[in-house]
């Protein structure tokens, strides 16, 4: 086909335009860089878009979080600036590369708790989780689910706004479902994923990104992850022994689930999400919301609507902004920067952390 | 996916005005007759309906795919890409972004071959001669031209919703028509120069006089611009009456002959596989084998 000669390019800026400073991250489909503006000097995140798969073309995964992104404007969502290219030269055999340039974020939740200087006061926790549920609520009422939602894909800005990031496993659903079948699985990091998802149900919807909103919530005092199973099996046997048995009594319909048979489901457990995390939760309130995210069944699981409206934020102490405490830390916090995390008191599990950053570089930032 | 069309990169960056139109292609416009060049945008319209109903996509996918090849060529000379890639390229791309999944390479390939020596001889008597790695480059051309504004709004939601909201059951019997009219549409302009909303109130219009059924009271009580409306049904009714002393089937390779062409253009499908080598070797290559008249 012609060559670029006869084309321009009016729209997607030259990447170049921007200077990496440094990696900060591994996306779902790319590396991410925090870089500067040459002209204006702004700071942001570049997300690398990989071509991993020659046979698919542009990704999908990066065409849905493109489109999804421009039509998710929200305080508690990452902002997508604009996206960039490369220029086609001989060198990258004419083939540019994408890079989509988000707002930047100073740090991310799992690098927040994985630094012990850290404290939250309660009143900060519940602003956490307020913004973080209102952009569920955003999305889930644009029909978006997010589908990896984990601490490091929560990002704070050093001004205590929290943003949804990382939308490259994200999808519109619709409600008038036409039947099963219609959705992967495969999705969410393990330590996160909820029940439905690990029994095989293909037909989900917003419930299980609450779910992950509640490990989230309860990784707010524990400050670790508190189920990290090894496996699938081994998932489903923690979320047992913290939720309760799986059985059709708590849960109408779940045999129905393709895996329903065929995973091992720990018998005669008892629930006790409550008990197990009043050890490092005084908040009453906090325990009785956690305890209704954490729900077995998808749809007895409360939704984003219902959880903004829950006691645990309008009552004392109330949420409270973020900005002071975080002043007190100047430096950057990413999880893909951090070290290891400390052993989880729930799940005493000292295996690997999914990714180690080879040369443990930090940086400062402001 | 849902969404607010006034939040979208369709209201922001999409519509575009007659003089915009008019401006990106009149050098074009100095080789083709204005005429001419609505031919050969129907004729690629055409094209990318014949391939998305051979690999069995919804006509969501088609009309996405439609708008997609107008965007391009709205803001490009046609001899910067030929369109006879660019239509493949628009329905791979648009399949994805509409969740239809992905067109496996070898049958976007195949589908083409076969549509063109089927259904198209009479328009391009040789082979079709793009292969995928054509196909791949393009796609971020397109991609890139377009900014990546990938979503796009059609005026079919609207039409359910307005013939939803007719008197008794005059919605089910005219919506059918009215529909037929939109896809019709879409080998005007229209899609790139008014919001779906006004497109699919202008094929309702039409629906109605072609149906004589009188909505003149549900119309005058809808409070938008009129004048809008029925300039879109001039321009869908001047489509009509294009067609009428139209033979494609006849006049379209003349019409191709003319139209602008890139320099280069592909060799024969060589013996060895599809993979893309030096994009410049292969771009000489070419330069040597161009077959087409200038």
């Amino acid at each position: 086909m012609s060559k670029t000669e006869d084309l321009e390019f009016p729209f997607c800026d030259d990447a170049n335009k921007y200077e990496k400073l440094a990696k900060i991250g591994q996306g779902t489909f790319g590396e991410v860089f925090k870089a500067r503006d040459r002209k204006t000097k702004q700071i942001v995140a570049m997300k690398k878009v990989l071509m991993e798969n020659e046979k698919e073309g542009f990704p999908i995964t990066a065409l849905r979080e493109i489109k999804i992104l421009q039509l998710l404007k929200n305080d508690n969502v990452v902002n997508l600036v604009e996206i960039c290219r490369t220029r086609a030269t001989p060198y990258n055999r004419f083939k540019s590369t994408f890079y989509l340039i988000f707002e930047f974020c100073e740090h991310d939740l799992a690098g927040l708790l994985s630094n012990a200087n850290v404290k939250f006061s309660l009143g900060e926790i519940k602003k956490v989780m307020q913004q973080l549920i209102n952009g569920l609520y955003f999305i889930h009422s644009n029909k978006i689910l997010h589908r990896d939602m984990k601490a490091a894909n929560i990002l704070i800005t050093k001004s205590g706004v929290l943003k949804l990031a990382d939308f490259g496993l994200a999808r519109a659903f619709s409600i008038s479902s036409k039947g099963a079948g219609r959705y992967t699985n495969r999705v969410v990091t393990l330590w996160y994923r909820p029940p439905e998802l690990l029994l095989g149900d293909r037909n989900y919807g917003p419930p299980i990104d609450m779910w992950g909103a509640g490990c989230i919530m309860a990784e707010m005092w524990t400050r670790t992850p508190i189920m990290q199973g090894k496996t699938e099996q081994h998932q489903l046997q923690l979320i047992s022994q913290l939720c309760g048995s799986i059985t059709v009594e708590v849960w109408p319909g779940v045999e129905k689930l393709e895996f329903f048979g065929t995973m091992e489901l720990a018998q005669g457990q008892k629930r006790k999400v409550k008990d197990r995390l009043k050890a490092y939760i005084k908040d009453q309130y906090a325990l009785d919301m956690l305890d209704k995210l954490l729900t077995l069944d998808p749809s007895k699981r409360i939704d984003s609507d219902n959880s903004l409206n829950h006691d645990f934020f309008w009552t004392d102490p109330m949420p409270c902004d973020l900005s002071n405490m975080l002043s007190k830390h100047t430096t950057s916090m990413f999880e893909y920067l951090a070290p290891p995390r400390r052993r989880g008191p729930i799940a005493p599990n000292p295996n690997q952390r999914p990714v180690q950053n080879p040369d443990q570089h930090f940086e400062r930032v402001f | 996916m849902a969404g607010n069309f006034w939040q979208s990169s369709h209201y922001h960056q999409w519509l575009l005005d007659k003089q915009d139109l008019a401006r990106e292609q009149q050098h074009d416009l100095k080789i083709v007759t204005e005429e001419e060049y609505q031919k050969i945008m129907i004729f690629f319209a055409n094209f990318i309906q014949a391939i998305g109903e051979h690999l069995k996509v919804r006509q969501q996918v088609i009309a996405t795919a439609t708008v997609y090849l107008k965007r391009f060529y709205a803001r490009n000379s046609l001899k910067s890409i030929d369109p006879w890639l660019m239509a493949p390229t628009c329905i791979f791309l648009a399949s994805k972004v509409e969740e239809f999944g992905l067109i496996s390479n070898s049958r976007l390939i195949t589908t083409c071959q076969t549509v063109v020596k089927n259904k198209f001889s009479h328009a391009y008597p040789q082979e079709y001669p793009f292969r995928i790695s054509n196909v791949l480059e393009c796609e971020f051309y397109l991609l890139e031209m377009m900014d990546c504004c990938l979503v796009l709004y059609h005026p079919y939601r609207d039409l359910t919703q307005y013939c939803a909201d007719l008197p008794s059951t005059e919605g089910d019997k005219i919506l059918p028509l009215a529909w037929r009219i939109a896809n019709d549409s879409l080998r005007t302009d229209v899609s790139l120069l008014y919001p779906p909303y006004l497109i699919a109130l202008a094929c309702l219009h039409i629906a109605c006089v072609i149906d004589q059924k009188d909505l003149k009271q549900w119309f005058a009580e809808l409070s938008v611009d009129t004048e809008k409306i029925l300039e879109i049904t001039r321009q869908i009714l001047s489509l009509y009456e294009l067609w009428k002393n139209y033979d494609e089937k006849a006049e379209i390779i003349t019409i191709l002959r003319k139209m602008p062409k890139p320099k280069s253009c592909p060799s024969p499908p060589p013996n060895q596989g599809t993979n893309n080598q030096d994009g410049a070797q292969q771009s000489q290559n070419q330069q040597q084998t161009q077959q087409q008249q200038t």
